[in-house]
Order: C-alpha cells, then sequence, then structure tokens
C-alpha cells in the first residue's frame, strides 16, 4: 500500500471549517444585504421575523438530518413526520390530554421512528435509502387514517400563541433553533458520541474493532433525526393550529439540501452543527426575496437547485485546493 | 505455444511505431536521463539516471516514500516530470498522458486491483477496447478470447465468472492478464504479490519469465528480497528519492541490498531479544468458530506467539473470533486462568486484547478522518471529562503516540489516507499503545510495509514484551514468524496442524506443514 505520501491531505481543521462557516454567513448576509437595498418590504421587522420563523424549522430538521448524513445514511422520512406529529399533537389535544404530556408523547412517537428505521438498518439489513422512504409513505397514511383525510384544528390558544411570540424581540421559533442548537454543537463536536458517528460514517468496521458500539451509534443517529422532526411537527401545528398529516410536504428535501449546502457529505464522516443552520436560513432568504421581488414561484426551485449545484461544487474545490 | 501478442485481437490497430522500433534485447529500450520530480518544494524524486534493457527483469527496491510510486507514475505519463529526459528506444519522447504510454507498449500492473467487480472476468480484460459488430457487443467472442488467453497462461480462472467473486490474488491475476493481452513491450509490476498464495505467486513468476522469453521488458517492484533474487537480472536501489545504485543480481546479496536501502544489517532488523517469559494470560481450548476449528493456544507474559499458513488457513477468523468479532462456538478461553467469555468487542478490549487487524483499510482506520481522530478512537471515553472530551488530553495523547512512534506527519490532523503504508500501519498500532492492553493480536502487520518500518515494529514489540505483554504475531511471510516467535503454531485449512519452539524446526519443514503435502 504504497500511498503517495507527498500529496498530504490535511482535514478541514477547525480553522478551515470555520472560514467555510465564515463564507456561508458572508454569503447569507451579502443576500440580506442586496434585498435591503432592492426592496422597500425586505428590512422591516415583520418581514425579518417571518423569515426567522421561516427558517427555524428547516434549520431544526437539519440539524437532525445531519447527525444522520455523518453516518452516511439518509433519512428520507423528515418531511413526514412532522406532518405525523402534528397529527398525533392535533389527537392528542383533542381527546383532552394535557398539553405538555401530549407534547412529551408526541416527541417519544419521534424516538420510536427513529428506532424503527435504525432497527430496520441494523437487524434487518435495509439500506438506509429504502428504510425512510417506506416510512415516508406509510406515516402520511398512518396520518390521514387517524384524520380520515381531514385536519384536526386545536383550540389551545396558549399553544397556538406560542409560534407567533417573540421574546426578546426575536421569534420564539428562532429561539427554539438555538435551544436545538447548542446541545447539538456539545454533542457532535465535543463529546465522544459525535466523534462515533464520524467514526461510523468513515469506516463502520473500523469503528466497531476499536469497541465502538456501531449498531448503538447508528440507533442514536436516526432517533436524533426522528425526534428533531417530530419537535418541528411540534413547532408547525403551533403555528398553523391544526394537525394534518400532508403538511411538510418536501421539507426532507429542504433539510438534506441545507446540510449539503451546509459542508456535509452524504458519502459520510463530514459535516457540522453550524453549517446546516446556515444552509437552511440561505434557502428561505431566497424564499423571501423571491418573494418580495415578485419573483415566479417556479423560478424559486430553479434556483435552489443552481446554488446546491453551485455552493458544493465550490467547497469541493476548496477542498481540493486544500490538500 | 502461440505468443502472447497474437492472442491480442487488436494487433491490426496497434501503432506503428512498436513496428518500427523493434530493437535487440540487451540494449537499452527505456532511458531515464536526469530525471526529476518535484511536489512544490517537496522532492519525490531526485535527477535519475537509469537505464532499461530490452527483455530484462528490473527489479526497483526502496523503502515507502522512497520515489517507487512517483517513478511509476512519471514511467506510466499519469503525472508530468519536474525535469530530466525519458528515452524511449533511443529517441526522447514526451511520456505526458497515460494513452500515449499505453500506445507505445508501456503498461503497469498495480498493486491494489483497479477494475469494476460487477462485471465478469472476460468484460474486465476487455474493458475499454471490447469486440463489437455492428455497434453490439459479441459478449460470446469475448469470453472465448479471455479464456484462450487464461488458458494459455495457466490461470486455472473461469472467464465469465464474476470478478467479484475471485479472491484478491486471482483478480490481482485477472488485472496481469488484461495488461498482458495488450501489445505491451514494457510492463510494470507494483507489488504484486501482496495478495496473492503461494500458488498464485508461482503463476505469476511464471507468466512474468514467460514475457520476458518474448521480448518484454519487465520493471519489478517489491518489498521482498527472495522475490527479487529469484526473478531479476538487475535491481535498482531508491532511498529518499535518491537512486542510490543499480546492481547486477549475481554481484549483489540481500546484505548489500538493504544496506543501500536504509544502512542497516539483516540482523538488526530481525531485533530478538531473549526475555524472561512469565505467567500465563491466555489460553485457549479446543476452541471453534466460523472458519477455524478445535484451536489451542497458550500465550504467556513476555512470548510472542506466531501463527503461521498460508491465506485463508483460519488464523484471521481465530484471531477475529478470540476479539468477540464473530461468535465462537465451541471451546474455552481463560483469561489470567479465570473463564471467560467473549462476546463482544468492547469485552475483549476491557479484558486487555488489542487487535491490529489484516487491512488496515478495511478494518484498521477510518482513512477520511484525522489521524489523532483515529488514534484517541479506542480511548475516547477515558479522554472525557463528564459529557466533554478533553481537548487536551485528546491532543497529549495523540501527540505521544505520533511522536512514539515516528509517524511522520506534521500534524494529527493530517487525514488517515494521505498516510504510507508504513505509516498508517503505525497509526494502527499507536491507537492500541495509547489503549493499553496485555496481549496484542497484530495480523500481518508488515503487509507493504517497508523494511526500516519492518525493523521499528519489531523493536516495538520488544517494547512490549518487557513491559510484561504477551503478542500474537499472524503472519503469511515466514522468515518473519521463524525469527520472532518464541512458539510457533501452523495453521491449515482452519485447524492448529504442527506447533514448534523457537528455530526447532526448518522453514521446509514449516512450509511442508502448512501447504499438507
Amino acid at each position: 500500500m504504497s500511498l503517495d505520501t507527498t500529496e498530504t491531505k490535511v482535514a478541514p481543521k477547525r480553522g478551515m471549517s470555520i472560514l467555510f462557516s465564515l463564507t456561508l454567513l458572508g454569503l447569507l448576509l451579502f443576500l440580506w444585504l442586496l434585498l435591503a437595498f432592492s426592496t422597500n418590504s425586505f428590512w422591516t421587522p415583520n418581514n425579518i421575523s417571518n423569515l426567522l420563523r421561516q427558517g427555524a424549522m428547516t434549520a431544526i430538521l437539519a440539524v437532525g438530518q445531519t447527525f444522520v448524513i455523518i453516518t452516511a445514511g439518509i433519512d428520507l422520512s423528515v418531511g413526514a413526520v412532522v406532518g405525523f406529529a402534528s397529527v398525533i399533537l392535533a389527537w392528542l389535544l383533542a381527546a383532552g390530554v394535557p398539553l405538555w404530556i401530549a407534547m412529551g408523547i408526541t416527541l417519544l412517537v419521534g424516538v420510536a421512528i427513529g428506532m424503527f428505521h435504525a432497527f430496520g438498518i441494523v437487524r434487518m439489513g435495509l439500506p438506509p435509502f429504502i428504510i425512510t422512504l417506506a416510512t415516508l409513505t406509510s406515516l402520511r397514511g398512518i396520518g390521514l387514517l387517524i384524520t380520515n383525510g381531514s385536519t384536526i384544528s386545536i383550540s389551545n390558544d396558549a399553544f397556538t400563541n406560542f409560534a407567533r411570540a417573540d421574546f426578546l424581540g426575536v421569534p420564539s421559533l428562532f429561539w427554539m433553533v438555538i435551544v436545538v442548537a447548542i446541545p447539538a454543537y456539545v454533542f457532535l463536536h465535543l463529546s465522544r458520541w459525535g466523534r462515533y458517528l464520524f467514526a461510523v460514517g468513515s469506516n463502520r468496521e473500523a469503528a466497531r474493532l476499536s469497541g465502538v458500539n456501531v449498531n448503538r451509534t447508528i440507533y442514536l443517529a436516526y432517533i436524533l433525526s426522528s425526534t428533531c422532526a417530530a419537535f418541528v411537527g411540534i413547532l408547525l401545528a403551533s403555528r398553523i393550529g391544526i394537525g394534518n398529516a400532508t403538511q411538510a410536504e418536501g421539507w426532507e428535501l429542504q433539510a438534506i439540501a441545507s446540510s449539503v449546502i451546509g459542508g456535509t457529505s452524504l458519502f459520510g464522516a463530514v459535516g457540522s452543527v453550524q453549517g446546516p443552520l446556515l444552509g437552511a436560513f440561505i434557502l428561505a432568504t431566497i424564499n423571501n426575496g423571491a418573494n418580495l421581488l415578485n419573483v415566479n414561484s417556479f423560478w424559486q426551485r430553479i434556483i435552489t437547485g443552481a446554488l446546491i449545484i453551485l455552493i458544493v461544487y465550490f467547497d469541493q474545490l476548496r477542498r481540493r485546493g486544500s490538500r | 505455444m502461440t505468443g502472447l501478442h497474437d492472442l491480442s485481437h487488436r494487433h491490426d490497430d496497434t501503432p506503428e511505431l512498436l513496428e518500427t522500433d523493434r530493437i535487440p534485447p540487451g540494449t537499452p529500450i527505456l532511458e531515464l536521463v536526469g530525471l526529476q520530480k518535484k511536489y512544490g518544494a517537496v522532492e519525490a524524486l531526485k535527477p535519475a539516471t537509469i537505464t532499461f534493457l530490452a527483455g530484462e527483469i528490473h527489479a526497483i527496491v526502496g523503502e515507502n516514500g522512497a520515489g517507487k510510486s512517483t517513478l511509476i507514475k512519471l514511467l506510466t505519463g499519469v503525472i508530468p516530470r519536474t525535469s530530466g529526459e525519458i528515452r524511449w528506444c533511443g529517441k526522447p519522447v514526451p511520456l505526458a498522458d497515460p494513452n500515449e504510454a499505453i500506445q507505445r507498449g508501456i503498461n503497469a500492473v498495480h498493486q491494489e486491483v483497479v477494475l469494476c467487480p460487477h462485471l465478469s472476468v472476460a468484460a474486465n480484460m476487455f474493458l475499454g477496447d471490447e469486440m463489437s459488430s455492428g455497434g453490439l457487443m459479441r459478449k460470446g467472442a469475448m469470453t472465448t478470447a479471455a479464456q484462450n488467453v487464461l488458458d494459455d497462461l495457466g490461470f486455472n480462472l473461469p472467464a465469465g465468472e464474476t470478478l467479484a467473486n475471485l479472491t484478491i490474488g486471482q483478480q490481482q491475476l485477472v488485472a496481469t492478464a488484461r495488461a498482458a493481452m495488450r501489445g505491451i513491450r514494457f510492463l510494470i509490476f507494483d507489488e504484486p504479490t501482496a495478495y496473492l498464495t503461494r500458488q498464485e505467486s508461482a503463476q505469476l513468476f511464471r507468466l512474468i519469465r514467460r514475457l520476458q522469453s518474448e521480448g518484454v521488458t519487465i520493471v519489478y517492484i517489491s518489498h521482498r528480497m527472495e522475490e527479487v533474487f529469484e526473478l531479476a537480472d538487475r535491481v535498482s536501489v531508491l532511498r529518499d528519492g535518491t537512486h542510490v545504485g543499480t546492481r547486477l543480481i549475481g554481484e549483489t546479496n540481500d546484505a548489500e541490498l538493504i544496506s543501500l536501502m536504509i544502512n542497516r544489517t539483516i540482523e538488526q532488523i530481525y531485533h530478538k531479544e531473549k526475555l524472561p517469559i512469565g505467567a500465563t494470560i491466555l489460553e485457549t481450548k479446543n476452541l471453534s468458530g466460523p472458519g477455524f476449528n478445535d484451536v489451542s493456544i497458550t500465550v504467556r507474559a513476555g512470548e510472542i506467539v506466531g501463527l503461521y499458513g498460508l491465506i485463508g488457513a483460519g488464523r484471521s477468523e481465530f484471531a477475529l473470533g478470540l476479539y468477540g468479532r464473530h461468535p465462537c462456538t465451541g471451546g474455552e478461553v481463560y483469561w489470567d486462568g479465570n473463564k471467560v467469555t467473549i462476546n463482544s468487542e468492547r469485552k475483549a478490549m476491557d479484558l486487555g486484547i488489542a487487535l491490529a487487524p489484516e487491512s488496515r483499510r478495511d478494518q484498521g482506520l477510518c482513512l477520511n478522518l484525522p489521524i489523532g481522530l483515529n488514534i484517541n478512537l479506542p480511548v475516547f471515553k477515558r479522554l472525557s471529562r463528564g459529557l466533554t472530551i478533553s481537548r487536551k488530553l485528546e491532543t497529549t495523547n495523540a501527540d505521544k503516540q505520533i511522536n512514539d512512534l515516528k509517524i511522520k506527519t506534521p500534524t494529527r490532523a493530517v487525514l488517515a489516507s494521505a498516510m504510507s503504508g508504513g505509516n498508517q500501519q503505525k497509526i494502527v498500532i499507536g491507537k492500541w499503545l495509547s489503549h493499553g492492553a496485555r496481549l496484542f493480536i497484530f495480523d500481518e502487520p508488515t503487509v507493504g510495509v517497508d523494511v526500516g518500518t519492518k525493523a521499528e515494529i519489531y523493536r516495538l514489540f520488544a517494547e512490549l514484551l518487557k513491559q510484561g505483554a504477551g503478542i500474537i504475531l499472524i503472519s503469511s511471510y515466514l522468515p518473519e514468524v521463524y525469527e520472532l516467535a518464541d512458539r510457533l503454531h501452523v495453521f491449515r485449512q482452519g485447524r492448529l496442524v504442527a506447533s514448534h519452539d523457537y528455530r526447532a524446526a526448518s522453514h521446509e519443514d514449516v512450509l511442508t506443514e502448512a501447504i499438507g503435502v
């Protein structure tokens, strides 16, 4: 195995990944400046809170998704889990279950869905793509069965006001991003379980022979992803005041796109917490800006696609250049 | 017997230069004059002047990082040279891209098989060069033609089989056959026997000699001295990017080549100290599991127990079974005299067993992660304070192993994939040194590792033994286990067939037992 030692590949060190994050942050600020100067309505408190609310839910999904992608997996079900969780919560509330208990049960349903994914992957040997694709369609089906194809409205005002509320002038939904992101950062970058996610994504067998409990690590990743999704389901229910199984259609793709824009590698073992957060808000800004500029919503989709290609391409160039 | 070149269906469209440039054997076919390659400021190959004669087998030896890979890449047009001249048949040539090299008849068989595992053997042999009529592939004709080539070469391989179903060794032979049928005049082998069994190696050697008799010039790169002496007519030595000399094989010996390569004598490589042997650490009684049967061995503190056998004899399976990777189906394991059940890797590690597995790439390392993370992987629990990892403990531990083992890297943040084979092996070892263990299992620790690093690894064994550890050394390279093991067990077909004390049996006896004739 006489690999050439002369082309030394240095890992995206902390400095390097900070640089990448700063580039993304720069892009985000550039977009904001651009929109602030080209429209009258962008830089208004109303629109900024709206933007933060729009981005918040994708951001939380993207963080959960990133854990899974780092293990070289994928979770296609998160959008369906969001819709499903909103149904479960509305259903429980309609049945008279107290709010806090209903939210706790909804989060546990998220945990259970994640466990089922990991069970399919670890015990049944199914590819992550397949098992999460299967739950993507079945969860929507179960949700529709529960609601009989309609929606369940939520009458708890304290709950539905939450999503519209501000705290210290910042939308409460954005605070939820911080509530998720800080523990997520500690988990992924500072704890040993985070290192195990990277190791499993890089080489499962080597991780196993080094004493890493690979199965447990995979369970952990999928549980975190589904639980984040169930949490977003609660937030969505609060925002729209109903439980509806068909909500959050396509959000899984938004989450994956945010993660990838944020520098996560779909081959596993590369990723961060701050990257997907920035990615999610960049996507939200593009959508928001396109609306304000009266750009046809069909164009928004095209622009998003082009942006994914561009950013990931530049990231590839950067990685190649840093060798 | 038909010549290999006649088997090539591309014979008609091979470039004219092949015909016009016929030159008599023994005269220079390829000359390197002051050939140099720089990567930035690093001089990977210092100006080298080497002449290859038509129809010779020219061995190139050197440690990892000595410049062998760079030389191959220059000769096959994969990378451009920085300065110097390459003369082909007496005329300077650009040799600037791989296609030019192939057109001139220069081809290389790489150590790692670079073929498509899902395609058939025949499809791989004809890949990029398919026989077709009217735009449709002539699959049957290709399979027949490929089978003829394989039979003619004496490789007992089915052309219709899917490549992935063959062993790595057999795949290597397919790669060789592929190169051999392409109208070659100059063929480079890069460590071709690293994954081959003895029989496969013998087949390969027959093929090499046959190509030579048909006028093909062979460049043979290997770490194994006995192969160089068996095959080569001349040998060139590289050290640290410098061409330090070329010798006729009859006018040199092991000792001289090794001293040219590393400035060290052969006795200093197999560094064996007489150490006192202590209490029994591990004993297996009639242990059975997937791939091994009824194995009883004892490992005591301060001793090396060697497991020798052919590839697939069940030694690695035994090691993995002992380490809890695969469940054992029968027999007992005693640790310090107490009966234990090892049903997971974690359990083995907690007892004090460490395993440096057979394949660095597949089992040993997370290649696209930093060296530091790889070294710390088994011990993150110890490096954590509360919920988080202590950055200080993490860096000190990684840096300590990097310094102690002399891993050649600027920082611990370099990816493991950027390291040479020898340095990668050191990372695997460092991982287990930082974990600390009382029984170390080293499975083929020196495959693809140069002589200098080998000597370092053997010296490390002695260090571990002095600290009271026991070692199980698994190797397919007989001199290594023979010279180092205090007790040598021979495996054949999953069973332990013979055991000897240090140097109690001859090489021939051990070999016979392993092959089972």
